[in-house]
């Protein structure tokens, strides 16, 4: 575990040319942090110069207290069996990200799923705009600030039957004649 | 030579083939394949979003139904996950049941792979004994974990409950039966004249094109490429054990054919030797409280070797007691789209769901 | 390859060879497929053993669990009345609920077919719609190791027995900031315990601010309705531990220290200021006496200065904090603690009258006349005798007499052997204290150990320090020597006689059993009773006293509207702190509703 020669070799490898910083997870893992113009750049250089060549992985984070997406690329290297991750953070607002399709044809999978949870714009992105989702025009719905519990209730009915309901703290907060302050409750038990 | 003219086929989304709903739209002459869009989104259940709200155990139930026949890899892939953001080590002994379901669950998985792909080629037999075959499977899961395809067992810390009494010499003996059984099934299809005439040069992947374009797993194997998660990145006891990943040239579905069916010998031989090395002792190494369970913050990901090829999960905390994200992606994500669509045209309209059913298509997978 | 390939075309046909096998299918339902010995089917809810605590329903991670008042289950403390019922349409059997049940009541069956062309028929409440054919199936189970439920408390730092004898230095050390978050990750947050809790105190919510690490909620939280936590972080009797969901089958949550740690966290006067920020209304120009600075008195007087009340007490000691100040013993209940408590309240703007003993130094006419409400409490200051000969020599001295002078500073010596009387709280502090000053001490105790109404971490506690203790022993006599002191207690050990009707055993001496234990003090520690000495005769018309405490109806108001009461001395008390705090707190509740119309 302590033997990290090649996983710094490569961080070295990656983030020289491209003056951005990083840093070694632990065995065969190692992320890299660039601003969204240099991904390409960096993916291209890793997949061509480094033998990176397998796309493991793509995804998106919505880090909504920052207001910011969070796109990590994950790439793979069969020969060196390293994990490469790209990361870059792009404004929740409009948010727009080049595409990679280019470099690797299955990314447009990944690009168009973005495209409709998250709302992710790629430019030049090719494929239908609706992936999973049909006819959908609520907010993307990976976005934090979507509430499934909120939209199922507006958009479902319950079944009958089950009003009956009680919450134990509430049952036993009556009985005993008291109350909860209110900068308490975000304390209690979650329903 | 008259142009023969193009037309639109809307194949599924009924299930086409052994896979799940999905739709592929055909572009196609005559009875060849022009050019082939798929579509996905019959089956999208939002289990992403749904983990999202719930705690880190509870996202159990959920995993577990991301693709039908692969409950197990899922379950173990996001635990491992959990595990490396909580530092929670494993128990030696839980390590080696883990590899015994993952093994059993690939077993079973074959058997399920068995009937579609022998179905869809036209041979419905092989479908009966294989899937009544991988009842005995069930049977074992249920003895071992209380459910038969869901199974909601590999969780963070290890499993959920300890071997029962006798377990393992049930295990042993499935296992004798379903070794014998291979003969069987090598009479019923892959020695079949109809079954290979039908898989041998068709639904090629290009060696020099399979890494790139994101096949893995048998597709990947098939093509002549050795990549197997279990011997690139191992994981639990598999560096321990003694077993081969095979390989096959062709990259055709006869290919894919061949690897799986040497893959099911070698699950047989990595069950059988877990078993003899399994130590005694702990098999949980036991979570918090799980409403008030706090994962520490960061990310991790994890992949783990599923029947159909490599799954990965990358999961992120914000320091509460309920994932920040949960990302799942399997082999069907690469394979049911793009590679799918690479692959079809050129070939005839019969056997687009023979094709699917080689790549591992799994549509819930994709969409989840 | 040939075109046509033989061998592999009749290859096939090597399956007719199945033909007239056994097939492998189970004919149903002429042959039944018995499901698995810990199969996952329809959930079995023992009614009698669930205590309704839905923490089954909390972990549900498909909503499917309902918890319904049950009307044949009547709910008390320790069990919430409701039960769960499942709704078999969302379930998906994976036995969460059952893993983090705590008492183990709930567990699934072997029955998995359910068959109804009624959808609305998939609700129904396991152990109650299935109760004569669940029970036998019953296949899926949790016990205290496969259980999500963490049954081990985690333990609490002592000095070592040998160590603690030694002097009056606190015994508990307190929790740790990790030993405390993982004991509050333990506590499933059903509020049961608020039902015991004779305060009800925000129990859940405090103890889930500390394991999420947010101590000064916790303590905000705390000082919502229990102006004095330290105290009961450290001394509470903790009714709520006795009805913890945990406790059925494992360590009930440490409450207690976890409210211990919690006010740790606010060291200082300012330090709690600062976190628990109080409101205090302005003033409104009404006044409350209250007669007494005891837990009870303090509480009132504290919520009603938030209030806006003018409030005067009116403390007959040199300090405030009765009982608790000078009935429990220091390595309990540090001074400094004490007086951290006391020195807040002034802050908010209580006053406190040292040494004024109502009847001597101030009538109660006065303070009748002079405030809008009057509070008493006034607890019980009278030691009752133990009723047997020559109990009135030199050397036999009631337990609480006792603590009073080694709390004040003074000192009592106990001689070399000492024997106390009893087997509650203050028999094993009076033993405490004196094995402290370096006495061999013995503990005579009528009815068997596990009958002791001590907390047993008392108990425990004095074991440890080398008090002895011999259950079933009645005494009968103290003996005297020649000058006139105690030479001796004779006592006759007792059988235990079982009740009918169920009432717990009786003790009943065995004859000729009787022996002499040779000591130079005995301490008797067998009750105490109120003093209502200085309560002016034509009081007592209004202000009911019977069996020898006041009468209140639920305000803590006796029957002279002005006047209220509360802790030890009322019908209420359960003669502890925590419920005197609650006296306190209803009787606050009570005076502002009868001065509203006043404002």
């Amino acid at each position: 575990m302590t033997d990290l020669i090649k996983e710094q070799k490569l961080l070295e490898n990656v983030t020289n040319p491209f003056k951005i910083k990083g840093r070694v997870i632990r065995n065969r893992r190692v992320e890299v942090f660039c601003d969204k113009e240099t991904v390409s750049s960096v993916l291209l250089y890793a997949k061509t110069q480094l033998g990176y060549i397998h796309l493991a992985h793509m995804t998106c984070i919505d880090w909504i207290d920052e207001n910011k997406f969070e796109l990590i690329y994950t790439i793979w290297s069969p020969v060196e069996k390293v994990h490469l991750f790209v990361k870059t953070k792009i404004d929740r607002e409009n948010p727009v990200m080049e595409n990679i399709d280019k470099i690797w044809d299955q990314a447009n999978t990944y690009e168009r799923e973005m495209r409709e949870m998250f709302g992710i714009e790629f430019p030049g992105l090719i494929g239908e705009h609706d992936f999973a989702l049909e006819d959908w025009d609520e907010m993307p719905p990976m976005r934090k600030d979507f509430d499934t519990h909120q939209y199922a209730e507006q958009t479902y009915y319950n079944r009958p039957g089950r009003e009956d309901a009680k919450d134990v703290r509430e049952t036993l907060v009556e009985r005993s004649g008291t109350e909860v302050p209110d900068f308490a409750k975000k304390y209690s038990r979650e329903r | 030579m008259i142009r023969e003219k193009e037309t639109t086929l809307y194949l599924g989304p009924q299930h086409p083939g052994i896979t799940g709903n999905m739709m592929i739209k055909l572009k196609v002459q005559g009875d060849t394949v022009v050019s082939a869009t798929t579509h996905v989104g019959y089956l999208h259940r939002a289990f992403e979003k749904l983990i999202e709200r719930r705690n880190w155990l509870n996202a159990f139930t959920l995993l577990c139904r991301f693709c039908v026949p692969e409950p197990d890899p899922m379950e173990l892939t996001y635990a491992r996950a959990v595990e490396e953001l909580d530092n929670r080590e494993v128990p030696e002994r839980a390590k080696y049941i883990r590899v015994i379901v993952m093994e059993l669950a690939r077993l079973q998985s074959f058997l399920l792979w068995y009937a579609g792909q022998a179905g869809s080629g036209g041979l419905y037999t092989m479908g009966q004994w294989s899937v009544g075959d991988r009842n005995y499977v069930l049977d074992l899961f249920e003895d071992l974990t209380g459910g038969r395809i869901y199974h909601m067992y590999i969780w963070p810390g290890g499993v959920r409950r300890d071997l029962p009494d006798g377990w393992t010499d049930k295990v042993l003996k499935t296992m004798d039966y379903l070794e014998n059984r291979q003969k069987d099934y090598n009479q019923l299809m892959f020695d079949n004249t109809v079954f290979q005439k039908r898989a041998k040069g068709v639904g090629i992947i290009p060696k020099d094109k399979a890494v790139e374009w994101g096949v893995v797993g048998p597709p990947l194997r098939g093509t002549g490429i050795k990549s197997d998660v279990r011997i690139d990145e191992p994981y639990e006891i598999y560096d321990k054990l003694d077993f081969v990943v095979p390989t096959f040239e062709g990259g055709d579905i006869w290919a894919r054919a061949m690897v799986r069916q040497e893959e099911f010998r070698q699950s047989i031989s990595i069950i059988r030797q877990a078993i003899e090395k399994m130590p005694k002792g702990e098999y949980y190494n036991k979570v918090p409280n799980p409403m008030k369970w706090i994962v520490p913050e960061g990310q991790a990901w994890a992949k783990t070797e599923s029947v159909r090829g490599e799954i990965g999960f990358y999961v992120a905390s914000n320091g509460t007691n309920k994932p920040y994200r949960v990302h799942a992606k399997g082999a069907a994500y690469t394979h049911g789209v793009t590679v799918l669509e690479k692959v079809l045209p050129g070939q005839n309209i019969a056997d687009v769901s023979f094709i699917m059913n080689s790549l591992g298509v799994c549509p819930p997978e994709i969409e989840r | 390859m040939s075109f046509i390939d033989l061998k592999g075309l009749l290859q096939p046909l090597g399956a007719l060879k199945q033909i007239g096998k056994k097939p492998h299918t189970i004919r149903f339902p002429y042959e039944k497929k018995d499901a698995s010995d810990n199969y996952r089917g329809l959930h079995y809810n023992e009614i009698n053993d669930c205590i309704g605590c839905g923490n089954c329903s909390t972990i549900c991670p498909n909503a499917a669990i309902d918890m319904i008042d049950l009307l044949e289950v009547e709910g008390n403390a320790g069990d919430s009345g409701l039960r769960p019922r499942i709704d078999n349409g969302r379930c998906c059997w994976c036995a969460l609920c059952v893993d983090v049940c705590p008492t183990g009541s709930l567990n699934l069956t072997k029955d998995y077919i359910y068959v109804t062309d009624d959808p609305n028929s998939f609700l129904w409440m396991p152990g109650v719609d299935n109760k004569e054919e669940g029970k036998d199936l019953i296949s899926y189970t949790s016990d205290t190791t496969t259980s999500l439920s963490m049954y081990d408390r985690v333990p609490m730092r002592e000095l070592e027995g040998k160590e603690r004898v030694k002097s009056f230095a606190e015994v508990v050390l307190g929790y740790t900031e990790d030993e405390a978050r993982a004991e509050a990750e333990r506590c499933i947050s059903c509020g049961l315990c608020t039902e015991a809790c004779p305060e009800h105190m925000h129990i859940p919510e405090y103890i889930n601010a500390i394991a999420r690490g947010e101590d000064e909620d916790a303590v905000k939280i705390i000082y919502d309705n229990n102006p004095l936590p330290e105290m009961c972080g450290k001394v509470c009797t903790r009714r709520c531990e006795d009805v913890c969901a945990l406790q059925v089958r494992g360590d009930a949550v440490a409450i207690r220290w976890l409210k211990r740690y919690a006010t740790e966290t606010a060291p200082t006067v300012e330090a709690i200021k600062e976190v628990v920020n109080p409101v205090i209304e302005e003033p409104n120009g009404l006044t409350v006496g209250i007669i007494g600075a005891g837990p009870a008195g303090l509480t009132a007087g504290y919520y009603l200065a938030l209030k806006g009340y003018d409030v005067t007490i009116y403390e007959a000691q040199a300090h405030a904090g009765g009982m608790v100040m000078y009935g429990i013993p220091k390595y309990r209940f540090p001074l400094d603690s004490i007086d951290k408590q006391i020195e807040y309240m002034e802050s908010i703007g209580v006053k406190i009258n040292y040494n004024t003993r109502v009847g001597k130094d101030i009538s109660f006419d006065d303070i009748y006349k002079n405030f809008d409400a009057v509070f008493i409490g006034i607890g019980l200051q009278k030691p009752w005798n133990i009723g047997i000969k020559n109990e009135d020599v030199p050397g036999v001295i009631p337990a609480i007499e006792y603590l009073k002078i080694i709390n004040s500073g003074g000192s009592y010596d106990v001689g070399k052997k000492v024997a106390v009387i009893g087997g509650g709280n203050v028999a094993i502090d009076g033993a405490r204290v004196s094995a402290r000053f370096g006495a061999e001490v013995t503990i005579l105790y009528r009815r068997r150990v596990k009958d002791m109404p001590a907390d047993w971490e008392e108990i425990e506690g004095a074991e440890d320090e080398g008090v002895h203790i011999i259950p079933q022993a009645i005494p009968t006599r103290i003996i005297k020597n020649e000058k006139g002191r105690v030479k001796g207690i004779e006592y006759v050990m007792a059988k235990m006689l079982t009740q009918e009707g169920g009432g717990r055993p009786r003790p009943v001496a065995i004859e000729g059993s009787e022996t002499i234990y040779e000591c130079d003090t005995v301490i008797g520690a067998i009750g105490q009773q109120a003093d209502f000495t200085w309560l002016p005769e034509k009081y007592k018309e209004s202000v009911l006293i019977e069996r020898g405490k006041i009468q209140v109806n639920n305000d803590r108001q006796t029957g002279d509207p002005k006047i209220f009461a509360g802790g030890d001395a009322v019908k209420f008390g359960n003669a502890d702190a925590i419920s005197a705090i609650a006296d306190g707190f209803s009787a606050m509740k009570g005076i502002d509703k009868l001065l509203l119309k006043k404002k």
